[in-house]
């Protein structure tokens, strides 16, 4: 599941109240190019992860069987270089708290929201996956590189000893 | 009974639903109020595409204010539904008798109720066919919210609240019964008594069901029991006659 990094930033909105999938879908498409999916139910977001890469996933905390925290941790557990924000209007500091520390939150964002707000985190949520990606394929690229010339190294040894 | 005692208990039985009531208000208010910056930065949008006679760009963004206009109006039904059974409950005191059809005072307690746990119980409502009823309106709201309260908070985690109502007679009874922990059989006896509870402190005060004793029989004439098993759940029945001329006087 690789993004290209020319390829449209992809976003994820996850939220049980279709009023609030509509309003930021609205916002999204009339400032941004991004491919943007939307899911009323976590379990159906999850099978969309799965199979499709994201950037960044916007999830609403209070939601019928899979809250927003259990829906990010399975997020980061299927793509670790997603960004991960919560969107929630049940404001209590325990959630907030529980969120930043058990799937290592990008932000926490409380309804009502601000959509400049929401479009600058969503911004720089896109940009940390992917020099995440990127950071990873570096890295690969060094070890393949780092392989081979270990290997070089050692035919070299071969023929001159 | 007095009328503080009843405005105390109506407003600890709201308390215990305040944060599902503010999460349901709030959800519909922060789309109107994304949506309204969203329409406005459309205009200047559709402005634009105008001028330049970009009409496919120009219909896109009507899509969205279209899209954007039918939320608005499903956000707006929903705060009016919670002010609505909220209104119920505004006014301090018996009030005046009326004339009452039960079941939307019922509907009232429930839409309330759900504000707080919808997620996590589901309240069906199965209502024989009843003639209006004489009573005190925001007493017997009193009633069924306390009783709702009660059962929501017997239940942990996942559960199912059904209402059952039926004309008995020259009387109305109306059912709650939850599938939660139930009543412990050493507790039965003291559960209508004033000041036990076994809630902690801070949720309960042992005077709800004590209160709406007193509103049921004093001022309705009518009765209260309950039947209960412990881990299976609780039902309370109450019972009011139609008319209040058939009871004598109430309280």
């Amino acid at each position: 599941m690789i993004l290209e990094v020319n390829h449209k930033p992809s976003v994820l909105l996850v939220d049980d109240e279709e009023m609030v999938l509509t309003s930021i879908r609205a916002f999204l498409a009339l400032e941004t190019e991004y491919n943007v999916h939307s899911f009323s139910s976590p379990a159906e977001a999850v099978g969309f992860l799965e199979n499709s890469a994201v950037d960044v996933a916007v999830s609403d905390y209070l939601m019928p069987n899979m809250n927003g925290i259990q829906f990010l941790a399975r997020t980061k557990q299927l793509q670790p270089e997603t960004s991960r924000v919560l969107l929630t209007g049940h404001a209590d500091k325990q959630s907030a708290v529980s969120a930043i520390n058990e799937v290592g939150l990008f932000q926490y964002l409380e309804k009502p929201w601000d959509n400049a707000q929401l479009l600058l985190v969503i911004q720089s949520a896109i940009e940390r996956a992917r020099l995440l990606r990127d950071l990873r394929s570096k890295i690969s690229e060094l070890d393949t590189a780092h392989s081979s010339l270990k290997d070089i190294q050692r035919r070299l040894l071969r023929a001159f000893l | 009974m007095t009328d503080l005692e009843l405005e105390a208990n109506k407003l600890a039985a709201l308390g215990s639903l305040i944060a599902g009531i503010i999460h349901e208000i709030n959800t519909p208010v922060a789309s109107i109020l994304s949506n309204n910056e969203v329409v406005l930065r459309s205009l200047d949008l559709l402005e634009k595409a105008i001028a330049e006679s970009q009409t496919e760009r120009a219909q896109s963004i009507v899509a969205i204010c279209r899209s954007l206009a039918s939320v608005d109006k499903i956000a707006c039904e929903r705060i009016a539904g919670v002010v609505r059974s909220l209104k119920t409950f505004a006014r301090c005191g018996e009030g005046d008798i009326q004339m009452v059809d039960i079941h939307s005072s019922i509907r009232n307690a429930v839409a309330l109720t759900e504000c707080a746990c919808k997620r996590r119980i589901a309240i069906e409502m199965d209502f024989g066919d009843l003639p209006e009823m004489e009573c005190y309106p925001q007493a017997i709201s009193q009633v069924m919210l306390n009783l709702l309260v009660n059962a929501t908070q017997a239940i942990e985690g996942e559960g199912k609240i059904v209402i059952r109502t039926r004309l008995d007679d020259d009387s109305i009874v109306i059912s709650v019964a939850d599938n939660g922990r139930g009543i412990r059989e050493e507790d039965m006896s003291k559960v209508l008594v004033r000041g036990f509870t076994t809630k902690p402190e801070g949720v309960g005060t042992g005077l709800g069901l004590s209160i709406i004793k007193k509103i049921v029989t004093e001022l309705h004439g009518g009765s209260i029991d309950f039947e209960s098993q412990w881990g299976v759940g609780t039902t309370f029945h109450v019972r009011i006659p139609v008319r209040r001329s058939q009871v004598g006087k109430g309280a």
